[in-house]
């Protein structure tokens, strides 16, 4: 599934452009190291970390794109250093739970 | 879902614990240490005619590296933590150089290695940065994409704060408070 199919099936607000990626399947943590050690390449990230670490963790892994749930929002700088890596990152209000219900209805195992 | 082909270098032997970050008393020096104990140690100890006292701590991991064509492994018990280029200043050579790299589609990090007792920093042989570099190009599945983790050349260590490095800062915070 690709990733402007997933933000307009969940109503994402996107802060980067949705680059053209496949999605291989979800990974849901607000932990780096976990993100390095475990989420697999293609994996969307759902979290609400927004620091330039969990970028730069979510880059590490060649993770496809993140969703930042429960209306947390990176600062210019962490979307401006999404966008040279071409992770995209889209915003909502609903929580880590929600978006990953709304990801297994859209059909992401 | 789209299942990739196994690599040959992956992660294994992956050990949760923290980043300990101590400093001693009299001087201020600070250094850090990896513990696996699951309650982290926070009592200050003397050390000589040092007294070392706790500081900070991260969430962290420890891991190998292993071969899956040789059965080799890897440990990197001295890595510390990866430093993202883009988490530099600006202004900063690692920054600079970064940015020319990226133009070739390469995300430079840089490997930050633990203190030694003695305060200097611990050597990652080059052998096994390539190693690293290895596990973590093998896991990418964008096509042009390539990652290089280079030693601290630059001495960032000196400089940089733990929180540059990446590192799970705040979220024992979290729960400790809960």
């Amino acid at each position: 599934m690709k990733l402007n199919e997933i933000a307009a099936k969940l109503e994402l607000e996107k802060l980067t452009p949705a680059f053209d990626k496949d999605v291989t399947g979800v990974y849901i943590s607000d932990m780096v190291s976990d993100v390095i050690a475990n989420a697999k390449a293609g994996n969307l990230l759902v979290t609400v970390q927004v620091h330039a670490n969990a970028l730069a963790a979510a880059n590490l892994v060649d993770i496809a794109g993140i969703i930042v749930a429960q209306g947390k929002r990176p600062t210019d700088d962490v979307v401006k250093m999404a966008e040279k890596a071409e992770i995209s990152i889209f915003a909502t209000a609903l929580s880590r739970w929600q978006v990953a219900t709304k990801l297994y209805e859209a059909g992401l195992r | 879902m789209i299942e990739a082909p196994e690599p040959r270098f992956q992660l294994a032997d992956i050990q949760p614990g923290y980043v300990i970050i101590e400093h001693e008393m009299y001087s201020k020096v600070a250094r850090s240490y990896f513990s696996a104990e699951p309650v982290p140690p926070k009592e200050p100890y003397r050390e000589g005619s040092q007294v070392w006292s706790f500081w900070e701590m991260a969430q962290s991991f420890r891991f190998s590296v292993r071969d899956n064509q040789t059965g080799k492994t890897v440990r990197f018990d001295e890595l510390l933590g990866l430093l993202y280029y883009g988490c530099c200043k600006p202004d900063s050579e690692l920054y600079r150089i970064g940015e020319l790299a990226l133009v070739n589609r390469i995300f430079i990090y840089v490997a930050i290695a633990y203190e030694a007792p003695d305060g200097s920093r611990l050597d990652i042989p080059l052998e096994k940065l390539e190693v690293l570099n290895k596990a973590f190009n093998g896991r990418l599945r964008t096509p042009d994409k390539k990652i290089l983790i280079l030693p601290d050349y630059f001495g960032l260590y000196k400089e940089l704060s733990h929180g540059q490095i990446m590192l799970d800062f705040g979220l024992t915070a979290i729960e400790d408070r809960s």
